[in-house]
């Protein structure tokens, strides 16, 4: 048995799963059943959003372990279900060590969501969220076209490796700025409607949700990093909006 | 009509953020992910007569866990990622837009109650979240032992 191979697949698979947006008590549980799986006599897995350790003991008493630093956090879900698929198929003792990369390549391969998918995504959002908060059909719309610029806004940002809550600060104002032009030119009625359902693309529905599963979980530092992100989101939405808001008052 | 067309609507938006967040249709996840926010918000609705939506949001997040559950069992997937796709129309993004409105207006006196409202909606969802995944976890341990007994 390679443990530099097995020390390698363990933390590749740890980090492709905090990058996706797993819980943390999912990537350490996954983790500690890939590397019992493969024979360790004793593992200890410990991941924050940013971090992952992975300590292996040995048959013969040694101990390796590697650190990996997380920068690059995203959402992917169909990945997570994927490894989670793979780790099934590990414990169950289908998939040998050396194979074992090439599984994990594979999933890696097919990358994220493709932009097109994704503007289609915020296009869709933003229509059926004016729609679904009481917008009438020319406030879904204009909430169409906004969520469009919205997403050329995140998507460039992104590109720029903008900082989040910067990220958010100027696509809520953007929105908020396109909404009240769209009111100016009478294309729709409601701004509040058009800038609910716009925004409802930058929610922290991930953060919100993976927050409260670490704490349950016990994973209290997790959690809180979480819930950090999911406060500071809403209220760089808010800002942002409301900056925007303010000056459209003043003109 | 009144029922069908906003479970629609959520349906629909949560299909959006099934495309955003890279669900496929493989295993047919995408609907099913979707098919919980319609859930959650039929839920919200039929849960009316209670006549305070902090409730109807309490209902409506126990119902999408629950259903998320369910899901993570039959499909042998994360609950997770039904979770996070059903929660969405149940967010109060309405609460927090109005409670910025009347932070810019000046209007104190609403900010601070649509404020506290929104929270109080937040608080809810969130005890949801948190109170079905310790009964799984609970459920979890009792298998997990009768399994180990039999064995």
């Amino acid at each position: 048995m390679d443990y530099n191979e097995l020390l390698h697949v363990s933390a590749d698979v740890g980090s492709e799963l905090l990058e996706s947006g797993a819980e943390t008590y999912r990537v350490e549980e996954s983790v500690y059943r890939l590397v019992s799986a493969y024979g360790a006599r004793e593992a200890n897995v410990f991941a924050v959003p940013t971090c992952i350790i992975v300590s292996i003991t040995l048959g013969d008493g040694s101990t390796v372990s590697k650190t990996r630093r997380i920068y690059a956090r995203g959402t992917n879900l169909d990945r997570i279900d994927l490894l989670n698929a793979l780790c099934r198929r590990i414990c169950r003792g289908e998939v040998p060590l050396e194979e074992a990369y090439g599984e994990l390549e594979a999933i890696r391969r097919l990358g994220g969501s493709p932009p097109a998918r994704r503007c289609a995504g915020y296009v869709l959002i933003a229509f059926s969220f004016a729609l679904f908060f009481g917008g009438t059909l020319a406030d879904a719309g204009c909430a169409a076209v906004i969520g469009l610029a919205m997403f050329f806004v995140v998507f460039a940002l992104e590109r720029w490796k903008a900082n989040a809550v910067f990220v958010n600060i100027i696509a809520s104002g953007v929105t908020m700025m396109l909404a009240v032009a769209a009111v100016g030119l009478g294309l729709g009625q409601n701004i509040d409607k058009m800038v609910i359902g716009a925004l409802m693309n930058l929610v922290p529905g991930v953060a919100i949700t993976n927050a409260m599963r670490d704490i349950m979980a016990g994973d209290y530092l997790a959690g809180q990093a979480r819930l950090t992100e999911a406060l500071l989101t809403a209220a760089a939405m808010a800002l942002g909006a409301g900056a925007a808001l303010a000056v459209a008052r003043m003109l | 009509m009144e029922l069908l067309l906003p479970c629609l609507y959520s349906f629909m938006g949560c299909v959006g953020y099934c495309l955003v967040f890279n669900i496929r249709m493989r295993k047919r996840m995408l609907l099913l992910a979707s098919l919980g926010g319609a859930v959650g918000w039929c839920v919200y609705l039929l849960c009316g007569w209670l006549q305070n939506d902090i409730t109807q949001s309490f209902a409506a997040i126990l119902a999408v866990a629950a259903y998320s559950e369910i899901m993570a069992r039959l499909q042998k997937s994360p609950a997770t990622v039904y979770l996070i796709v059903g929660l969405i129309p149940l967010v109060p993004g309405g609460g927090i837009y109005y409670t910025m409105e009347y932070c810019i207006n000046g209007d104190m006196m609403n900010f601070m109650n649509t404020g506290i409202h929104t929270l109080g909606i937040a608080g809810a969802l969130a005890i949801g979240i948190l109170l079905v995944s310790a009964c799984v976890r609970i459920l979890n341990n009792i298998q997990r032992r009768k399994r180990r007994e039999t064995a």
